[in-house]
């Protein structure tokens, strides 16, 4: 459905997107993941025909975007981030005119318009200026705006940023609705999201993919996992105890209470251990050493650390197979 | 073509929902109202007319300088939003990712405000009207400047549509109109300044005021029409190809 092969988007000052090539399959549901400033915009505002692409070349549904444009635009769906709108219409006005424009037929205009405002839920919100909606609401009907053609092919980006966790749900809920004959590519700084949501993940940064597979895959590479415990140590015995168990390292320790002798201790786990076992070391020895816990939880892997923990793999990958054994 | 169609009935209808056609109908028909109410006093007060002179041929040409000095108000404040607004909000974005040529997205807008310039000037024809109650009026004289009318309107508003595709600030593709339509407005001024010479027949072929005063007696003028004309199509046409521009920026 979408193939990129060695698509290079250059400002002049700043290389936003170097020597990318991927592809979409029909029916698939990819998350397009990177930190801000990765080039995730760029590339899929490449892709949806709005940004001409320096050198390299983008099919969408087996047509070239720089020689047949609006064959490849007529394929997909493409809701931009921030969801920009036209204020002073009304949500079936905006919706009107946007299925004239994607050139759904006179008869079908209707029918599409409305199948579109049940999915994207704003079919109550019909009759409302788009000025007076809500941030969530105009999310939707951008939504439902790239869903009115009923295209093959939807490009999201960012479609569940300033949403409320509700909304978020509802959102994920649609776009796992979609799959089967559609193909969805969307983008997200969220982690969870692309588990929530996608069967494969492309993982950009500094515009250039670094991971690509399907969530289990990108699971099992290494990644930094840590767990926190609060405990009462008025006699900040936990060092000791915690250096005692092999697999464990004390990233951070603050005081929450000194009187109380309430503290936070952050601890990583060496990858590779099983995180079970080793956390119920972790437990015993706290509890030996006359430690009470309060609370203990998993750290989530932030994306930054899951990325560097991604670049780092690649960059040694890149070193044992010199040169120029990077696939 | 359906993209054309879309975005045309898309324009006129914000341009209409929003206050700023209704501000600029309402500024211009008071200004219009004034001027006619003037040039019409003058005419009651006046003992006898010449036969080639009377309050339509003073209203559309001697005394165009008005009808114009607003046309460089209306004008610019009509086009300056059409795709600075677009750019600064960024529903740009969404309207060129559809299946829509450049082309029709920069003529689609152009005929909305082409139109909306034209539903202003309607109300106008009230003043004929009246007119006619009290005298003869020569249709024909009413007809062509009108036509004089849509013509520096069209040029006027294609202008406007390209400083407009030149800025994401409303306020500067305002300003950036206005000065450009001004200096053509003084240039056409030269006309009555200068000694004869190529300047100054440059200055009476662009004279907008020359225009108006050709058309209100009734003389359709081919080369005004062709300047009209040019003025309007080379800025469709730079505006097409700026449009096209920024998918490379």
């Amino acid at each position: 459905m979408i193939e990129v092969s060695n698509l290079t988007k250059d400002y002049g000052t700043v290389v936003a997107v170097r020597d990318l090539s991927f592809s979409v399959g029909k029916g698939e549901i990819v998350g397009f993941l990177g930190p801000n400033g990765a080039g995730k915009s760029t590339t899929l505002r490449i892709l949806a025909g709005f940004l001409g692409a320096t050198s390299g070349h983008v099919r969408i549904a087996g047509h070239d975007i720089a020689a047949a444009p609006l064959a490849a635009r007529r394929a997909l769906g493409y809701m931009p981030e921030s969801a920009p709108l036209y204020p002073e219409l009304r949500v079936s006005e905006y919706l009107l005119f946007r299925a004239r424009l994607k050139e759904v037929p006179r008869a079908k205009q209707n029918a599409a318009i409305g199948s579109a405002m049940d999915r994207a839920g704003v079919a109550h919100m019909a009759g409302t200026v788009i000025g007076h909606l809500s941030k969530g609401y105009r999310q939707r009907v951008a939504l439902a705006d790239a869903l009115v053609s009923d295209p093959p092919l939807l490009i999201l980006d960012e479609p569940t940023a300033g949403l409320d966790p509700n909304q978020i749900r509802e959102v994920r809920a649609l776009i796992k609705d979609l799959s089967g004959e559609r193909t969805v590519l969307l983008s997200t700084h969220i982690l969870s999201e692309v588990e929530a949501t996608c069967e494969r993940a492309l993982v950009i940064d500094r515009g250039q993919l670094v991971a690509e597979g399907t969530i289990a895959e990108l699971r099992a590479r290494p990644n930094s996992s840590a767990v926190s415990v609060r405990v009462r140590d008025p006699n900040a015995g936990a060092e000791a105890a915690i250096a005692r168990i092999s697999g464990l390292t004390l990233r951070r320790a603050s005081t929450d209470d000194a009187a109380l002798g309430r503290r936070t201790l952050q601890i990583a786990l060496t990858d590779g251990l099983d995180p079970e076992a080793t956390v119920e070391a972790l437990v015993r020895a706290l509890t030996e050493a006359g430690i009470g816990i309060h609370a203990l939880w998993p750290e989530q892997a932030s994306l930054e650390q899951v990325f560097s923990a991604l670049t780092a793999h690649e960059k040694a990958a890149l070193g044992a197979a010199e040169p120029g054994g990077h696939t | 073509m359906n993209g054309f169609l879309a975005i045309y009935r898309r324009e006129v209808l914000s341009l209409w929902v929003t206050p700023l056609a209704w501000v600029l109908l309402t500024v211009f028909l008071l200004l219009q109202g004034a001027i006619f109410y003037s040039i019409i006093t003058h005419f009651a007060s006046m003992a006898e007319v010449s036969v080639d002179t009377g309050p339509v041929q003073a209203y559309f040409g001697q005394e165009s300088i008005f009808l114009l000095m607003t046309l460089l108000l209306v004008c610019p404040a009509l086009s300056m939003r059409v795709f600075a607004e677009e750019r600064r909000s960024g529903t740009i974005e969404a309207l060129l990712t559809a299946p829509v040529r450049a082309v029709s997205v920069v003529l689609g807008k152009y005929a909305a405000l082409l139109t909306t310039y034209s539903l202003i000037w309607l109300p106008t024809l009230l003043y004929v009207v009246i007119l006619r109650k009290t005298g003869v009026v020569d249709w024909g004289v009413v007809g062509s400047s009108y036509l004089g009318l849509l013509g520096i309107g069209a040029a006027y508003l294609s202008l406007g549509t390209l400083m407009s595709a030149m800025t994401k600030s409303q306020l500067v593709a305002l300003l950036l109109t206005i000065f450009l339509e001004f200096g053509l407005f003084i240039l056409g001024v030269g006309e009555y300044i200068f000694d004869p010479g190529v300047f100054r027949d440059l200055c009476a072929h662009v004279s907008m005021m020359g225009q108006m005063e050709d058309f209100s007696k009734g003389i359709l003028d081919l080369r005004r029409v062709v300047f009209d004309g040019s003025v309007t199509i080379l800025g469709l046409f730079v505006t097409t190809r700026v449009v096209d521009s920024w998918r490379w920026g």
